[in-house]
């Protein structure tokens, strides 16, 4: 049996404590290994100068499903080298695939792997096109995946909600929906107000009653968080909460907190939901605020959805919101729907430019709530791809949040108003490789509980990322010199050395079956899809993702 | 067993009519008589679709120039075909999802143009999408929330017999709301099929006319919805009142039918979306394209999935192509600006085979054997989506990803199957 051991790397592996010691690490069978006495390894590579951490996992990132499709299909002027066609891959194990910020399913698994990436969960999946989304992440090669499905905005939810329903009802529906969509977990995106835009309301506070069904987005948000503590679903309730780019939208983010009290959630790209209306311009920066709450409130974890400055495009459940800022789209263009008594969509290109004002602001708030939150166990560094910039940017994130004299330089370079007085200029912090190496693997993995994932000891899956090291973080996270994918060789400075298929990471809450007899009813009455249809097999599931091996996540015994 | 695993196969499993993009699964097909039947449903298009089924289709063998031959040896011709092409054409596409992605890996290995025979339906979404962006709605959508109905053209009842009773509209209430109303915009010479205007089951509808074309109706109307005078002339006084309608409706939806609009369709398409918009900002309203049958909306969603552009466009030595007007299947052929053509089409609903002087592989339903006799073809009979095989397929309103179930055992390889073996003898022939 062959063993390889990855000699005299500097590993950080924030699970175990471990943070920069050189160490040993040996790979048997697609999984780390501790050596028994006397025993030797088969083959070695030699790390000396270069850094290990697990393989990078991005916990929200849009690359399945169909608006980032809709996005490919708005935009296929993004899919040019400049004057040029986009080259073909170079790389005989690469298919032909458009990069930027729309790229297609196989440059998007290419692309995170030469980055040190191993896993990337969509977080916005429809039940009714959840097959779909399991397809686009099945066509994302060597990478694992999950998604989280939708609710929240569902019409039988908000109905169930208006009626005052048994909770346990309500719960068994989330627990059927998780089964039926073979999801890692839920989102709920401007609670009730993509079903509210569907009746022509145009806004929705966290105590403002949606203008049909009467409920409010706290009463979802607080129903939805209770239902997945109770189902056991590791990964708590994904918020993307109200009023999203609103100037003062702070206060919404507040008030959604409060809304838990005291259950556990994950609140999404919170860059875009930390906005005041101080100043001349009536917009300014909440991240203190925001990040003194989640100080303050344990039960609380966010990634940050930074933005970067250039063309990217905008793809969003969030139908109220996106058709709001729809008068910003750059190109002018955009797509919206309202699917299915169920969710929405709306995407809107965007390019963020360093000398707007706003613009320049939201890439200071996101920098500064990253150096703000104390816990970095909590914080996952995420650009919400591709809503704030295209992931392929995160080593520049990286260099951005490391080095404090690198900031500055970019900072000076932006809107004069923001260079001069964000009070990112005052943050001296630069966060470490152990940082790092939390906010983007080993948080993660604890955020959406996959155990063998997103560490390095014994029992690991063997996902691993060498980079070697330079002070420009930049350019050591851009090109890893090994990657590792379940102890295979799948990248090489850069370079694709193999494209297994990747896994499908889902849970299997139990529920009271009795639901199914509501919900049967329901969809015959709606004309829905045929209930019969809706829930995806394992067999079925397997072929959707390619052939990939399912990877279920245990839940967590239910503390009701 | 674990809940997921038993609501799975809770009971018998629905069937998912394959030959329309409204994807119907509300009826079935009984399979046991020699000639197959709807069962809950009277559907023409599902109905004719099925006589190619049962006693219905012919045994059919692999070919290569008209003579029977093993498989084997049919996919070894077909990738002399393909090998000895410099620019090949893949066209029909009529597969679902597995065939697609199959066939992307081909098509990016071998430079392939990719076109479907619905190509330029496709296109006219397209276009105006990209121009402009649009605002649509789904099925369910419309039967819970729309209470005004614009069909452009025509009724949809010919090509879509199943859609209003998908919307709920017929019978005249659904779901104890009053249903939605209406509106067909036509020509004003247009008569009315018969069974439309007798009307006994359906609920009513009121037909606005028309003088010119669609195109300037459809403009004229997004001007007057947008509030501003057009012409003044009595012949705009229908088309005034329908966009007062509009206006004044809770949640308006303007459908048509892609596979009906004229040549330049992409400007009525891009008037419907006007109007849309126009209406969004103070009221509510979408957009229901219908079409993307035979699987080409499903091709063309797969395709900009793996690749990030859609359908007419290829893997050429410069890079990734997207060239709309240029790769158009029916022009590439009569120009001769491509030597070889794999034409697919698994339905049995898809357009016969191109008669052409270009070497075609044809993999088909067995009733296009006939339309594949003649020389240097090879004609290689596939399963059907949802009859022979499972599969998946996007329903009309791309946001519903339905699987397709197999009725029968029609013994036959599906596409992918065949692509994939196909690619297999491509690459053991490269050097």
């Amino acid at each position: 049996m062959s063993t390889l051991r990855l000699r005299g790397g500097r590993v950080f592996d924030p699970a175990s404590g471990v943070d920069g010691q050189v160490r040993d690490l040996f790979v048997r069978d697609g999984r780390i290994v501790d050596l028994a006495p006397g025993e030797a390894a088969s083959d070695e590579i030699d790390l000396a100068g270069c850094s290990v951490m697990a393989g990078g996992i991005d916990m929200h990132t849009h690359i399945g499903g169909g608006k980032v499709n809709l996005a490919r299909l708005l935009l296929p002027e993004m899919q040019r080298s400049g004057p040029n066609p986009i080259a073909l891959p170079s790389n005989p194990l690469e298919l032909a695939s458009c990069s930027g910020c729309t790229p297609g399913t196989l440059a998007t698994g290419y692309r995170y792997v030469e980055m040190g990436y191993t896993a990337a969960f969509e977080p916005a999946m429809m039940a009714c096109n959840a097959r779909h989304a399991h397809m686009e992440m099945g066509d994302t090669p060597i990478l694992d995946h999950g998604a989280y499905v939708m609710l929240g905005n569902d019409e039988l939810f908000l109905q169930m909600l208006a009626r005052g329903e048994d909770f346990q009802r309500v719960r068994d529906y989330v627990g059927w929906t998780v089964n039926a969509a073979k999801a890692m977990g839920v989102k709920v995106v401007n609670p009730g107000g993509i079903s509210a835009f569907k009746f022509n309301q145009r806004k929705l506070d966290v105590d403002e009653n949606h203008v049909h069904w009467q409920v409010t987005p706290r009463q979802v948000v607080h129903t939805l968080a209770k239902a997945l503590r109770e189902l056991g679903v590791p990964h708590p309730l994904h918020i993307h909460g109200s009023n999203l780019g609103v100037a003062g939208n702070i206060q919404s983010t507040l008030e959604t907190i409060a809304a838990l009290e005291g259950l556990p959630a994950h609140l999404t790209h919170v860059q875009f939901h930390a906005y005041g209306t101080e100043g001349p311009k009536k917009f300014s920066s909440a991240a203190l605020q925001l990040a003194e709450a989640v100080n303050a409130n344990p039960n609380v974890s966010i990634d940050v959805g930074q933005i970067m400055f250039g063309q990217t495009v905008t793809a969003s459940g969030d139908t109220m919101r996106q058709h709001a800022q729809s008068g910003l789209a750059s190109p002018r263009k955009w797509i919206g729907a309202d699917i299915e008594c169920e969710a929405g969509c709306g995407v809107v290109p965007f390019r963020y430019r360093d000398q707007n004002f706003v613009n320049a602001l939201q890439w200071a708030i996101g920098l500064e709530i990253f150096l703000l939150v104390n816990d970095p166990w909590r914080v996952v560094l995420t650009t919400d791809h591709p809503n704030g910039g295209p992931f392929t940017s995160y080593p520049h994130l990286i260099r951005l949040l490391m080095d404090r004299s690198f900031r500055a330089e970019q900072l000076a370079k932006l809107h004069p108003d923001v260079a001069a007085h964000a009070a990112l200029n005052s943050i001296k912090r630069e966060l470490t490789l152990y940082e790092i190496a939390i906010m983007t693997r080993a948080a993660p993995a604890r955020l959406l509980g996959l155990k063998d994932r997103g560490h390095l000891g014994a029992g690991a899956a063997a996902d691993i990322a060498v980079y070697r090291d330079d002070a420009d973080r930049e350019a050591m996270f851009t090109t890893p010199a090994y990657v590792f994918k379940d102890g295979a060789l799948v990248a090489r400075e850069g370079r694709i050395t193999a494209t297994p298929v990747g896994g499908t990471h889902f849970v299997a809450p139990d529920y009271d079956r009795g639901i199914e007899k509501t919900l049967r009813k329901y969809h015959a009455a709606h004309g829905l899809v045929n209930f019969d249809q809706l829930a995806i097999g394992h067999d079925e599931l397997c072929s959707c993702c390619n052939g990939g091996r399912l990877l279920p996540a245990a839940c967590f015994e239910a503390a009701s | 067993m674990s809940a997921h695993e038993s609501t799975a196969s809770g009971s018998a499993a629905p069937w998912t009519c394959p030959f329309c993009p409204l994807l119907c699964d509300g009826f079935g097909v009984a399979t046991h008589a020699a000639d197959w039947a709807l069962v809950g449903s009277d559907c023409s298009r599902a109905r004719t679709a099925l006589s190619r089924f049962g006693s219905g289709a012919p045994s059919v063998q692999t070919m290569v120039d008209g003579v029977a031959c093993d498989p084997d040896a049919a996919i070894a011709a077909a990738a002399r075909v393909i090998e000895a092409s410099r620019q090949p054409l893949f066209g029909g596409l009529g597969t679902d999802v597995a065939g697609a992605r199959a066939l992307y890996t081909l098509a990016a290995r071998t430079g392939a143009i990719c076109d479907a025979a619905g190509g330029a339906a496709l296109w006219h979404g397209l276009h105006a999408l990209q121009d402009r962006g649009a605002f649509t709605t789904t099925l369910a959508e419309v039967r819970a929330r729309a209470d005004l109905i614009v069909c452009f053209g025509a009724l949809p009842d010919e090509r879509y017999p199943e859609f209003r009773r998908r919307i709920g509209v017929v019978g005249g209430v659904a779901d104890g709301r009053s249903a939605a109303q209406i509106i067909v915009l036509q020509p004003a010479h247009a008569t009315l099929p018969a069974a439309q205007t007798a009307g006994s089951e359906a609920a009513p509808f009121d037909v606005v006319p028309f003088d010119g074309d669609l195109f300037d109706a459809a403009a004229m109307l997004a001007a007057l919805v947008a509030g501003r005078t057009v012409g003044g002339d009595a012949a705009s006084a229908p088309l005034a009142a329908l966009a007062e309608r509009l206006r004044a409706a809770r949640y308006a939806v303007l459908v048509y039918e892609t596979g009906r609009l004229p040549a330049q369709g992409a400007l009525i398409v891009e008037a419907i979306n006007r109007v849309v918009a126009t209406l969004n900002q103070r009221t509510r309203a979408a957009a229901l394209p219908l079409g993307g049958a035979d699987g080409a909306s499903t091709v063309n969603a797969v395709f900009t999935w793996l690749s990030g552009l859609p359908l007419r466009s290829r893997a050429a030595p410069i890079g990734l192509e997207h060239e709309p007007l240029r790769f158009d299947a029916q022009r590439l052929l009569a120009d001769h600006a491509v030597d070889a053509l794999l034409w697919i089409a698994s339905y049995g609903t898809e357009p016969a085979p191109p008669q052409t002087d270009v070497p075609r592989i044809v993999l088909g339903h067995p009733s296009f054997a006939a339309a594949a006799q003649g020389r240097s073809t090879v004609f290689i009979p596939v399963s059907t989506p949802g009859i022979g095989s499972a599969g998946h397929l996007l329903r009309t309103d791309g946001s519903v990803m339905l699987p397709l179930h197999g009725v029968h055992d029609d013994g036959l390889p599906t596409v992918a199957d065949v692509v994939k073996r196909l690619t297999q003898a491509l690459q053991g022939a490269a050097p």
